[in-house]
């Protein structure tokens, strides 16, 4: 059974706290030191990860001879914002994980950063699970910043997903939790998957085996490690992005993950008002569709999809 | 004046965005030219004020000939956001002042951003109209960041009593002022008010700061009061006071106002009870340059800054 703890706490000011809780399970042997966070909710309209949380408890809680070190579960880091269908701090509108490392003197959001660094300083990992946003639809996948790539990248190819992105280095990132907790010495990974304010119970399933199996591998678990699929590898091939190119009501053509042809019709931007197709989406370069909007009206610029498909000319 | 569209936007069923630009002098003078941007977030409503006065300010010197550089005031980016009381991109809640220098094959307000920068580029001066990012309230001040290529000199021109001076942050390279510098105008930003609200004596200091700007940086004929000696300040030296206690919050004084060490400076109350939970007292001489502006105020908010001479100013002769 894990013990439920507040880590941090602010009062509100009308007969409430902000709280942030944690799940800890521990080892019976107290020589066991090795510590993983799994972090969940930094952005409220993200739910994939409370999923995950609650399998991952679930199976401890039926296998706690298996812990061979301490894993502490944060299923709601913005508690506020998971209650309340709202992606950033309410009240300020700050987006959480643009506010890390944080500060105690600085505003509430800053102070949540803060004490949240505070709490995990001293795990060795932390997995960092997203949703995408309400708009988009993604594969399971780890994104990992080009200079992490030679430390993260052997522990992201163990957690079951489908895709490894690894991206250049955007200095607006290093005001994220996983820099920030990369810097303090936890080696910590992103994970994408699935679509704001839903839940897809696959990938659940699908990110639990991946998280029994780095646990296995770290030690931190006493089991075997499991068959998990091998991700395919951002560097082998280039990402193509669809954006609208018109104003409008996005309707696909095709289902999020498949594989398409270069020139393939992947939606179309329809005008509910006059009827008239404004735009046929096609694909500049054939792959597989790993990312796919979700919410139909968009903008001139909007996201509708990501493709990943080989370099031109690359024979492998 | 010449009122142009500097970015339109269809949207699937509203009318177009549109940021509109007032240009003011001859588009292409060998005298100085600035440009100005006014609310870039819904909460701006300040900076639009103070924006769209200096354009009605700017009119009138035009017809008397008083122009002699190019001036371009903008002073709505974001008016979606602020025609429906969104902070932000109403769609997908983006924040268009972290969206620069912008990429024009990118996201609605990656475009956008481009597309702004596209005309600010080249300018030899830049002022962002600023509100603040949290639930505060301040005197009016310069910030202007350091990136390597900022000017200090010239913003001292402004005659505002402060200019906070110091390093970027990570998420301020995607902000204007940032790149704005990197593509070598002289930006800075001059924070104020309380967003949402509009105060008038603000926004007379802004305005006439902006206005002694021009006039002595040579964009405008017009004779004016010399005004502060600026006080240079770093912020991370700003004496905070924190609130220990949540609830309801009552100050006693204003942005602006002096003083003493011991002096009560607000309470705050249980909310529920009616209780007195806590007495903020200054521990120190100086100016509150800043407070909590919302009635209700959380544990560990900063209730109030106190900038003293001995802790945080650099006088500058």
């Amino acid at each position: 059974m894990g013990i439920v703890e507040e880590v941090f706490t602010i009062e509100l000011p009308v007969g409430e706290s902000f709280r942030i809780q944690r799940c800890r399970y521990t080892s019976k042997n107290e020589e066991d030191s090795k510590r993983i966070s799994i972090v969940s909710g930094i952005h409220g309209d993200e739910l994939e990860g409370q999923y995950v949380c609650f399998l991952l408890g679930e199976w401890l809680r039926q296998n706690p001879e298996k812990i061979r070190g301490t894993i502490d579960i944060y299923p709601a880091i913005n508690s506020l914002g998971i209650d309340s269908i709202t992606r950033s701090i309410p009240f300020y509108d700050v987006d959480l994980n643009r506010i890390f490392p944080g500060s105690k003197n600085d505003f509430l959001p800053a102070q949540i950063a803060d004490g949240v660094v505070n709490v995990m300083r001293g795990s060795d990992l932390a997995i960092d699970i997203h949703s995408s946003n309400v708009f988009l639809r993604e594969i399971p996948q780890v994104r990992i910043a080009k200079s992490q790539e030679e430390t993260l990248v052997p522990l992201a190819n163990l957690l079951n997903i489908d895709f490894v992105w690894v991206h250049d280095a955007v200095t607006v990132l290093e005001s994220t939790f996983a820099h920030a907790m990369n810097t303090i010495g936890t080696k910590t990974l992103v994970v994408e998957m699935g679509v704001g304010m839903r839940l897809g119970k696959a990938y659940g399933h699908q990110l639990l085996d991946g998280l029994l199996n780095l646990m296995a591998h770290e030690g931190i678990l006493e089991i075997e490690p499991l068959k998990v699929r091998f991700p395919i590898q951002s560097h082998v091939g280039e990402v193509a992005y669809l954006n609208a190119a018109y104003p409008g009501l996005f309707v696909p053509a095709i289902e999020h993950c498949q594989m398409v042809s270069k020139g393939d019709v992947v939606g179309h931007i329809v005008s509910a008002l006059s009827g008239e197709v404004m735009d046929e989406v096609i694909a500049p370069i054939g792959g597989m569709l790993f990312t796919l909007r979700a919410y139909p009206i968009v903008y001139e610029g909007s996201l509708l999809g990501r493709i990943f498909g080989k370099i031109c000319g690359d024979s492998q | 004046m010449r009122r142009f569209d500097i970015v339109t936007l269809e949207s699937p069923n509203r009318a177009p965005l549109r940021i509109e630009g007032f240009l003011f002098g001859e588009e292409n003078t060998k005298g100085p030219s600035i440009a100005i941007v006014g609310a870039m977030s819904g909460d701006h409503v300040n900076q639009l004020y103070v924006a769209s006065g200096l354009v009605d300010y700017l009119r009138t010197k035009e017809e008397e000939g008083k122009i002699i550089g190019k001036i371009l005031v903008i002073p709505a980016v974001n008016a979606y956001a602020l025609n429906m009381g969104e902070k932000f991109w109403p769609l997908d809640k983006t924040d268009i002042n972290m969206m620069f220098p912008g990429y024009h094959q990118g996201e609605t307000t990656q475009r956008i951003a481009a597309r702004l920068f596209d005309t600010l580029k080249g300018y030899d001066y830049g002022v962002i109209l600023e509100g603040r990012r949290d639930q505060g309230m301040c005197l009016p001040y310069v910030k202007m960041i350091q990136s390597g290529y900022e000017d200090l000199e010239c913003a001292k021109d402004l005659g505002m009593n402060f200019i906070h001076y110091r390093p970027h942050e990570p998420v301020e390279t995607a902000m204007l002022q940032y790149n704005w510098q990197l593509w070598e105008t002289k930006a800075f930003s001059i924070v104020f008010g309380k967003n949402g609200t509009i105060d008038q004596r603000d926004s007379e200091e802004v305005h006439t700061a902006l206005v002694r700007f021009l006039s002595k940086r040579g964009m405008l004929k017009f004779s004016v009061f010399e005004g502060k000696q600026s006080n240079i300040i770093d912020p991370h030296k700003i004496t905070l006071l924190k609130a220990s206690r949540a609830g309801i919050f009552i100050s006693k004084v204003r942005c602006g106002t002096h003083v003493e060490k011991g002096e009560r400076l607000g309470k705050i109350i249980d909310a529920l009870s009616g209780e007195k939970l806590e007495k903020i007292i200054s521990p120190c001489e100086g100016i509150v340059t800043c407070q909590y502006s919302h009635p209700l105020i959380f544990q560990n908010s900063i209730a109030f800054r106190i900038a003293s001479v001995e802790i945080c100013c650099q006088i500058i002769n």
